[in-house]
């Protein structure tokens, strides 16, 4: 798309006050998606877009790559951005002690007490990481609805895959277990008429709980497959780079998420992509040119946006 | 005579009713037994972890737990007559 249509785009989706565009950066690790969601995030605030940047790796770097401390709490970076980092240990001991909580009000004491030894271990489960991770993905979206822009970093992609199938293989659970308890539910409103002629049973408070909680995946799955929700995947050109990004595209449209620009980086100007370019063909492609050192400083940031103009033009 | 007559006929619905309640409950009686296994089949989907079984997502055995104490119960109960399948059966079915 040429970039003058890419800007009336969004000026008319900010304009109109929908959403905020989500941006998700993802690949292999090393890649770049660090660098790329950082140089994006700041080429888009200088644009005078309030942007947040969100990163969504356990092994954080951002604080490498702006050169400054990042918390849960968004810090401001320049004037239109801020920078956050995911703590997942935050959102599992958040989550674990509401629950716990919870149970203490409607479990009896013996129950209770028996469940808290399960409990410590629990944290260790494994999908809470991810699930952590659809957790604070939710209260950015609550929290910060009103910016123009959210762009996530994202985890290596064993985790973002798993980050972006969990509501999807959530709902398969959640509709089976939605049609036991529906007919549990039938058979105790019979017992119920025979019984006591007909008087109304109480509510299921567990089949409720299944309903609102499809309801909420379903919302998620639709944002993860909105037009608002642009996936950017990050790959240099090496075959082992290649291959991924591959596998990547099929495993995402398996839960029809589609990909929506391929982010080459570290490109070498003489450099061959034709075979990427081929291989891609449905996606718009966007070159980061290699810079010897690497990227460090929110200034370095700048300047290589600023020599490297035409590679941003798009976003 | 007038009140003797009302005083059969009380007696006689009285009857009626006492019937019909054990009837009604004689009737109920499988589906209830029914009832409860389903809902000990609920209970392990969800709560298997506690048990040992492989459990969905565990964000999803975490978000109704605190609703399902009485699955809980009965699962935990199952779990201790497992050992006498048949008892179990032909106490459903009454045969003594």
């Amino acid at each position: 798309m040429i970039p003058w249509a890419t800007s009336f785009r969004y000026w008319v989706l900010i304009e109109m006050k929908m959403e905020p565009q989500l941006l998700f950066f993802i690949g292999k690790g090393g890649v770049g998606k660090s660098t790329s969601s950082a140089l994006t995030s700041v080429y888009l605030a200088a644009k005078h877009y309030k942007t947040l940047l969100v990163s969504m790796d356990p092994a954080h770097n951002q604080c490498d790559i702006f050169e400054q401390e990042f918390s849960e709490k968004p810090k401001k970076v320049s004037e239109t951005l801020m920078v956050k980092e995911v703590n997942t240990d935050f959102w599992i001991e958040k989550y674990l002690k509401e629950t716990t909580n919870q149970i203490k009000d409607t479990y009896k004491y013996e129950s209770a007490f028996n469940l808290q030894n399960y409990f410590n271990v629990l944290q260790f489960s494994p999908g809470l990481e991810e699930y952590a991770l659809l957790l604070a993905f939710e209260d950015t979206l609550h929290k910060y609805g009103d910016r123009d822009f959210i762009v996530f970093d994202m985890a290596p992609t064993a985790l973002t895959l798993r980050f972006f199938s969990l509501p999807f293989i959530t709902l398969i659970w959640l509709e089976e277990l939605l049609t036991l308890r529906s007919e549990i539910y039938r058979k105790k409103e019979i017992i119920s008429k025979i019984k006591i002629a007909g008087r109304e049973i109480e509510q299921d408070r567990v089949k409720a709980k299944l309903q609102t909680l499809i309801g909420n995946y379903e919302h998620l799955r639709e944002h993860f497959m909105s037009d608002t929700t642009r996936v950017n995947l990050v790959m240099n050109n090496d075959k082992l780079s290649f291959s991924e990004a591959f596998r990547i595209r099929q495993k995402l449209l398996d839960i029809s998420i589609a990909i929506d620009r391929i982010v080459i980086n570290k490109v070498v100007p003489s450099e061959n992509i034709e075979r990427i370019e081929s291989e891609f063909k449905d996606q718009k492609i966007t070159r980061f040119p290699f810079l010897a050192g690497g990227l460090s400083g929110y200034a370095a940031l700048t300047d290589y946006i600023a020599e490297n103009d035409n590679s941003f033009q798009e976003f | 005579m007038t009140s003797l007559l009302k005083w059969l006929k009380a007696q006689i619905i009285e009857a009626f009713k006492i019937s019909d309640q054990v009837m009604r409950g004689k009737a109920v009686e499988t589906i209830n037994q029914e009832v409860a296994e389903l809902d000990n089949i609920f209970g392990i989907l969800v709560l298997g972890a506690f048990i040992g079984i492989p459990s969905p997502p565990i964000h999803i055995t975490m978000e109704l737990l605190p609703l399902m104490n009485k699955e809980f119960d009965i699962m935990l109960e199952k779990v201790l007559t497992a050992h006498d399948p048949l008892g179990h059966l032909f106490s459903v079915l009454g045969i003594d």
